[in-house]
């Protein structure tokens, strides 16, 4: 029944809702061997087009989770629905990672392929800058009922670490670029805190 | 006038004006505020090791040319087409044509360049996971007959054949083959510029124009997306189509709402500037009124050019669709900023760079094509407020309903 209930919300949300964001996202991962150079390039150079450009399909996938829902009297429609809400939610966000994680996969294999220096730690690296944006923009887009806003904050994020880079010291999102990956791990850990915080928030304070 | 207030009112109370608000601030003072820890005096100014850009055709032209030809030995080119690294190896097609582009530059033949790369030493520098011969070239003669413009006419060509953003781009010439250390003398020149011309303050506005413009150039478009949409999320927008105020009326309102409240933050942080600079330069008189016309040529059109935009595309399409307009865009101008960031201001330049207190010459040399961008990007802002104002008068007839791709209303969608 739960399989069913899931396999349904699927179908619908990626046929009325989330079709064009995910192929925005594939776009992102198709384009982006034809401006920047992915052959032959070394573990640093490598990670230049990840974090830069494959890391914006986080934002692209993670963002928008609550759209379909930003309306009041649609979201109440759907909360008298017996099918819990927070769980089309959960859905949703997990749809998203799962297609984060094959196209940052299919981008790192394609890397690979043309003899650039890619590793096992350029695509969890990468995946975990993608999951940071994107969580932040989750998160905000959450907590506000605005997905302008979602995109607001995670686009802010990318753009100071585009200008301030190291000084963000545990939080720069394109550590692999300097050669360093312990910032990833953090990253990672803020990214959970941030997706769990919002479910926290829909359940605790406005009871979902 | 109360629609006016009213249309303030409403952006100061958004969320999305917060976050903006926020941004500007934090934008001044992590990267601005640093830059006034301590005055510029004659005494301090050599620890900002200026360089020079002597752009003499005598210092470039042979260095450029041992650069290429070393590069064409090698079949292997540095390039950095939208800011990123590549590295370009030609078909022997497209290398035969830097051949004969080197032997119109230099007084060498075919044979001759062969003889030269037989000649030359080899060292190994690693290219991305590649360790590449270098050719070791120095004082490839120049052609007696060639002249400057000649030889950026043929650099040009090189740049093209290598798909741009190569070190030979004609306008990158002169940084990457003659920029050196400047002189005592020459760095007090520039004190003295800073001082006299500039009056102090108006170097610093640059500077802060420079950082802001950064943002300025992106963020505007996320509130003037959420001022458009929220009359769909509150369900006002039938309600507000049946009123007799007109469509220019109306969008002409609330584009200047929208590019009065966003000047505010920004005029806030030259308030907090200039502050700063009239208390560290005591007994000097800082030219704050320069300092806020150059400011605001230059950052007045990127907010209002960025906020129509945000407008015009989130009635023609949606909100998602102009940011993500916009941040393309702007992405594109920022990978694609020439290095050094100053004196590469063109007539089309959208986020105009100039990153230092200094190099008033140089800002100066591009200063006509810097009031010409400003002025396109000031006319292109108001001609896309005017195509909003024709979307929108053709939404209140009922005659269109914005552009989706995606839907039951998509334009893909076979109608019965």
């Amino acid at each position: 029944m739960a399989l069913c209930f899931s396999a349904r919300t699927v179908y619908s949300d990626i046929r009325h809702n989330f079709l064009p964001h995910y192929l925005l996202a594939a776009a992102i991962v198709v384009i982006t061997p034809l401006f920047f150079s992915v052959s032959e390039l070394d573990s640093r150079q490598a990670a230049q087009p990840l974090e830069m450009i494959i890391s914006l399909t986080g934002t692209v996938l993670l963002t928008p989770v609550f759209m379909p829902e930003q309306n009041e009297s649609i979201r109440d429609l759907i909360r008298s629905k017996k099918a819990p809400y927070l769980l089309t939610c959960m859905i949703r966000l997990l749809i998203g990672l799962l297609l984060l994680a094959v196209l940052t996969g299919i981008s790192v294999l394609y890397m690979k392929k043309c003899h650039s220096q890619v590793t096992f730690r350029h695509f969890t690296g990468t995946a975990a800058s993608a999951m940071a944006l994107g969580s932040i923009g989750f998160f905000t887009a959450g907590v506000s009922n605005n997905v302008i806003i979602g995109y607001m904050a995670s686009l802010l994020c990318y753009i100071l670490n585009f200008i301030a880079r190291d000084k963000l010291s545990i939080f720069f999102i394109f550590s692999m670029m300097n050669g360093s990956y312990d910032e990833k791990k953090w990253i990672f850990v803020l990214s959970f805190a941030l997706i769990l915080s919002v479910f926290m928030y829909f359940k605790l304070i406005r009871k979902y | 006038m109360m629609l006016f207030i009213r249309e303030c009112k409403k952006i100061f109370h958004s969320l999305t004006f917060i976050i903006y608000f926020a941004a500007v601030i934090l934008m001044f003072f992590t990267q601005f505020w640093p830059a006034m820890d301590e005055p510029v005096t004659s005494s301090t100014i050599d620890s900002y090791e200026l360089a020079k850009i002597s752009g003499e055709p005598e210092t470039i032209m042979p260095k450029a040319l041992d650069s290429l030809t070393g590069c064409y030995f090698s079949n292997t080119y540095r390039c950095y087409p939208y800011g990123l690294f590549k590295a370009v190896h030609l078909n022997s097609r497209d290398n035969d044509k830097i051949r004969d582009c080197i032997t119109e530059m230099s007084s060498l033949n075919a044979d001759e360049l062969e003889e030269l790369k037989a000649a030359s030493s080899i060292s190994h520098v690693k290219v991305g996971t590649n360790e590449l011969e270098s050719y070791n070239v120095k004082g490839v003669p120049l052609s007696e007959d060639i002249t400057y413009e000649r030889f950026r006419e043929i650099m040009g060509e090189v740049d093209d054949i290598l798909g741009g953003g190569s070190d030979y781009r004609p306008d990158d010439l002169a940084y990457k083959f003659s920029q050196e250390p400047m002189t005592h003398e020459e760095i007090l020149e520039q004190y003295d510029e800073f001082m006299e011309k500039d009056h102090i303050a108006i170097a610093y506005g640059r500077l802060f124009s420079d950082y802001l413009g950064i943002i300025l150039a992106v963020i505007p478009v996320f509130v003037a997306a959420a001022l458009v949409t929220a009359d769909k999320r509150t369900k006002m927008n039938e309600l507000i189509y049946s009123r007799r105020i007109s469509s220019f009326r109306l969008v002409f309102t609330r584009f200047a709402a929208l590019v009065l409240t966003m000047v505010i933050p920004v005029l806030l942080c030259g308030a907090i500037a200039s502050a700063r600079i009239m208390y560290m330069y005591k007994g000097s008189t800082p030219d704050i009124a320069g300092a806020f016309e150059v400011s605001g040529k230059w950052l007045l059109p990127d907010i209002m050019l960025a906020a129509a935009m945000g407008m015009f595309i989130s009635e023609l399409f949606s909100a998602g669709m102009a940011i993500l307009v916009q941040f393309a865009a702007w992405f594109m101008c920022m990978m694609m900023t020439s290095m050094p960031l100053y004196g590469h201001i063109g007539r089309f330049t959208f986020i105009c760079r100039h990153n230092s207190l200094f190099y008033r010459s140089e800002f100066m040399k591009h200063y006509s094509d810097f009031i010409f961008s400003r002025i396109f990007y000031t006319a292109a802002a108001l001609a896309a407020v005017l195509l909003t104002v024709f979307v929108y008068e053709l939404k209140r007839g009922g005659k269109f309903n914005g552009i989706m791709f995606f839907g039951k209303d998509s334009i893909f969608r076979h109608k019965t």
